[in-house]
């Protein structure tokens, strides 16, 4: 970890915050203090937010210690955002460098040359029982396991302190009952789950922070459920009975005569259940056939004569 | 009702049926009890209960309190910064459902 020669890849710092060389130490403060709050990922729901809220912060911890920023600016001279290059080995000897993080990024850049930030955060050491950590993790499930409950199985990449009070990542699988009802955002606890406990100390939790997968088709609200649904022309003006997929298989739904397009209509308790159960909405959405054989032109050219209709008729009074 | 030699672990829906007293609180999230007592007496989080000592926090509370542990950490607010942003946070998720209600992502 003291980076003895290790091939990596230079990260430009300055690049990274926006900033100049020649930076003065306000300067780099004002600039961390802005993406930091641009970046959070508690203030930027953006997907990106979060790695970049850590670059940032990783740049940051360089650059605000004039003796890491001394050594980061000798290794850089001459070196370019991605350019290949080999560390020196005696790169930080004689610096001692306290993380300040909880972050779980291992990043190659960072700890091949200032070592691994994660420092012990907490010492128990005198104490002999203490409970162990509680732990959080993110894991993604398909809408359906909320409909109906499911059981999964999640590999977590969990920390773990090794013998010189560092942390490194595990991977460990987890077989998890999920129940139904549970929503977005949701958190669900498993006893016991956590970091070991000290001593006589009971192991900590384990917070799984669960999120529905990405998909097109439903839009969720809570409990409650959204589709657009097409339809032809005809059903929406004469009424029809379709079938609606809900997550958790199909229904049958009238559609009443004199439907717009935009419509919503609502299945009660086809949402997410619970108690009381989400509503299914299903927005109208009428779609127009081609009209590309002489016969469907004749189709539409009929509809033109019965109707006389003008949409726009009110369209510019 | 399970398969032999496959146990799922159960867990309950922290929302839903747990509350917290301050010390789990504490121990979930990583903010201190002083932290927390502030954040109460800003009016950011509304505990059941007298004082410290019987105070229960709803489960909706841990994720508001991950926040406001992340915000002190990273932005260092003090605890009216943090009521603030949690406050602004909640107003901004209520627009969004809304934007969303009406097919709109942001």
């Amino acid at each position: 970890m003291t980076g003895k020669g290790v091939k990596m890849k230079y990260k430009d710092y300055y690049k990274l915050m926006g900033l100049q060389r020649t930076a003065t130490e306000a300067e780099i403060k004002t600039a961390h203090r802005k993406l930091a709050r641009k970046y959070h990922p508690d203030l930027n729901k953006d997907a990106k937010a979060e790695s970049q809220f850590k670059e940032i912060g990783e740049a940051y911890q360089v650059l605000k210690d004039p003796e890491k920023r001394a050594a980061y600016d000798r290794l850089g001279a001459g070196l370019k955002d991605g350019d290949e290059f080999r560390s020196p080995p005696d790169f930080n000897e004689g610096f001692e460098y306290e993380g300040a993080g909880s972050e779980q990024d291992a990043n190659d850049f960072f700890e091949g040359l200032f070592g691994n930030r994660h420092r012990r955060s907490q010492t128990h050491a005198r104490a002999r029982d203490w409970p162990g950590e509680d732990h959080h993790a993110k894991v993604s499930i398909p809408l359906k396991d909320a409909y109906t409950g499911a059981q999964r199985t999640f590999t977590l990449q969990m920390p773990s302190m090794d013998a010189q009070g560092r942390v490194t990542y595990k991977s460990r699988t987890l077989d998890v009952s999920i129940p139904k009802g549970i929503l977005d955002g949701q958190r669900l606890r498993l006893a016991g789950q956590g970091a070991a406990g000290i001593g006589q100390g009971p192991a900590g939790d384990l917070y799984l922070e669960i999120a529905f997968e990405q998909q097109s088709r439903f839009r969720v609200e809570g409990r409650d459920v959204t589709l657009d649904l097409p339809v032809a022309p005809w059903e929406a003006a004469l009424g029809a009975e379709v079938l609606v997929p809900t997550p958790d298989g199909s229904v049958t739904m009238t559609v009443p005569a004199g439907s717009a397009a935009g419509k919503r209509l609502r299945l009660k308790g086809r949402g997410i259940p619970g108690k009381p159960p989400g509503d299914l909405y299903v927005t109208l959405a009428i779609a127009l056939p081609i009209a590309d054989t002489d016969a469907k032109k004749a189709a539409y050219e009929a509809l033109r004569q019965a109707f006389k209709f003008d949409p726009r008729a009110h369209f510019y009074g | 009702m399970r398969e032999i030699g496959s146990v799922y672990l159960q867990g309950e829906i922290v929302e839903e049926h747990l509350e917290f007293t301050l010390v789990e609180l504490c121990r979930a999230t990583g903010a201190t009890e002083e932290q927390l007592s502030v954040w109460v007496e800003e009016g950011a989080f509304e505990p059941r209960g007298a004082g410290p000592h019987d105070w229960r926090f709803s489960g909706a509370s841990l994720r508001r309190a991950l926040t406001a542990q992340r915000l002190t950490r990273d932005l260092e607010l003090n605890g009216p910064a943090v009521a603030v942003v949690l406050d602004l946070l909640d107003r901004i998720d209520a627009l969004r459902a809304r934007l969303a209600q009406h097919g709109f992502e942001e």
